[in-house]
């Protein structure tokens, strides 16, 4: 009877996970934990942490149903591996951006290309300490600082390394306040950032509506790897744009960006268990991430720099680093920056033209990588 | 023809120059294309009170 009693509440210990819990899971735990506090304490990105740091903290329960197949958080995950997410994310920004500053002034786009030989420097490193030119080419994106393009590539690329390239990716991007200035003080002067930039002229409404859809022409002739990116984006954006579809507009900017930001997040947390997160590659990959970030943004800076040497009416060239694609984090970095020498020095509409151009620099870059590399998805 | 980039140093190497050299030329022409963006507004002009009224 006793044997019978012992045998029963030792199958319920074996259904359960207690049996295969290790000191990773906890220490994942941790990190899950650590997120929510970021971002709800800090406010560090609380659309992201709190749902990336959630499903961090239920994927290293053992066992979870939720992460497996037909579980709720793995079907999440599908959406990723589909690739059906990323778009939404850019079709929701789309819906909220104003192309207006990038418009305004063309030469600006030339540091959206500058600002990403980050990415490049850390896929060659990647390469060098022995990752696969594929993984290295999804780590390289993480310097584009755009967190979508970075899964995609990613899903594209080395799905094995989407936990560390995302995390990376997102948290590099809500630390860029901290890491970006150091470098922008780095390579300038007091001169140089004191530079006040002319009124942009104003952008018509017709050359914002016709903006999405030539972008849309290009992308789709020029880059069919990231095409369903940029064609969200377009997409949003027209429907911002022409004034007669509010609605839709305002549906894409809130409830369709909204259910895709939980879904995307539960899904990179879901990702996070500690078998797959505790190698001595994620640390590899946070290193690599935080080199591509900051090579970015100095590059930016030494982009705007060199357009100096050939410019009558010079930039300021803090706008070089806002040429990193997390918008609006990097123009308001630079704007910040730029207010710390002058406080009349209002920066942040110019600094958005490079940020806008940002986004496309790292889909162009991401969409070459993919045309030259053989993606595994 | 099926070209890919060799999985080596070199073709890292390869493939960040090509990369970042293309990407200056293919957003270079967009920063063209943008320059012509003020002819637009010769040819056409938007009644954007008229679109707002008439919104959905």
């Amino acid at each position: 009877m006793l044997d019978l009693i012992g045998n029963f509440f030792g199958a319920m210990a074996e259904q359960t996970g207690l049996l295969h819990l290790w000191w990773g899971n906890i220490v994942m735990m941790v990190v899950g934990a650590a997120m929510i506090y970021l971002g709800v304490a800090k406010r560090y990105e609380p659309l992201l942490l709190i749902g990336i740091g959630f499903a961090c903290i239920v994927s290293n329960v053992p066992d979870s149903v939720l992460i497996q197949p037909g579980g709720l958080f793995n079907y999440a995950y599908k959406g990723v591996g589909a690739l059906i997410l990323p778009p939404l994310v850019f079709f929701g920004v789309g819906a909220m951006t104003d192309f207006g500053p990038m418009i305004a002034n063309p030469k600006l786009v030339l540091l959206g290309a500058a600002a990403h030989l980050g990415i490049f420097v850390a896929l060659i490193g990647a390469k060098a300490i022995g990752f696969s030119i594929n993984e290295a080419g999804a780590i390289g994106i993480i310097g584009g600082a755009d967190g979508p393009m970075a899964i995609f590539m990613s899903v594209k690329l080395a799905p094995q390394l989407l936990p560390q390239i995302s995390v990376a990716a997102y948290s590099y991007m809500a630390l860029m306040p901290l890491i970006q200035p150091p470098v922008m003080r780095l390579l300038t002067t007091r001169e140089e950032r004191l530079i006040e930039m002319r009124q942009m002229r104003q952008v018509s409404r017709l050359e914002k509506m016709v903006f999405p859809v030539v972008i849309a022409i290009v992308v789709n002739l020029l880059l069919p790897p990231v095409a369903p990116l940029i064609t969200m984006l377009a997409l949003g954006n027209l429907f911002k744009e022409v004034l007669v579809v509010d609605r839709l507009a305002k549906t894409a900017a809130n409830e369709v960006m909204n259910v895709t930001i939980i879904t995307l997040t539960l899904a990179i947390g879901s990702t996070m268990e500690a078998n797959h997160f505790l190698t001595f590659k994620t640390i590899e990959v946070l290193v690599l991430g935080l080199i591509a970030f900051m090579v970015g943004t100095g590059s930016g800076v030494v982009g705007a720099k060199i357009m100096n040497l050939f410019l009558r009416e010079k930039i300021n060239p803090l706008l070089g680093s806002a040429g990193i694609a997390s918008v609006p984090i990097a123009a308001r970095v630079a704007h910040i920056v730029a207010l710390e020498e002058n406080p009349q020095n209002f920066l942040i509409y110019h600094a958005m033209g490079p940020n806008l151009a940002g986004v496309f620099g790292t889909a162009i870059s991401g969409g070459i990588m993919l045309a030259l590399l053989v993606p595994v998805t | 023809m099926d070209v890919k980039v060799p999985d080596s140093n070199q073709g890292a190497i390869i493939l960040s120059v090509i990369d970042f050299i293309l990407s200056f030329g293919i957003i270079s022409g967009i920063g063209f294309i943008l320059a012509l963006f003020p002819l637009l507004n010769r040819f056409w002009k938007v009644d954007e009170e008229a679109l707002r009224r008439g919104e959905h």
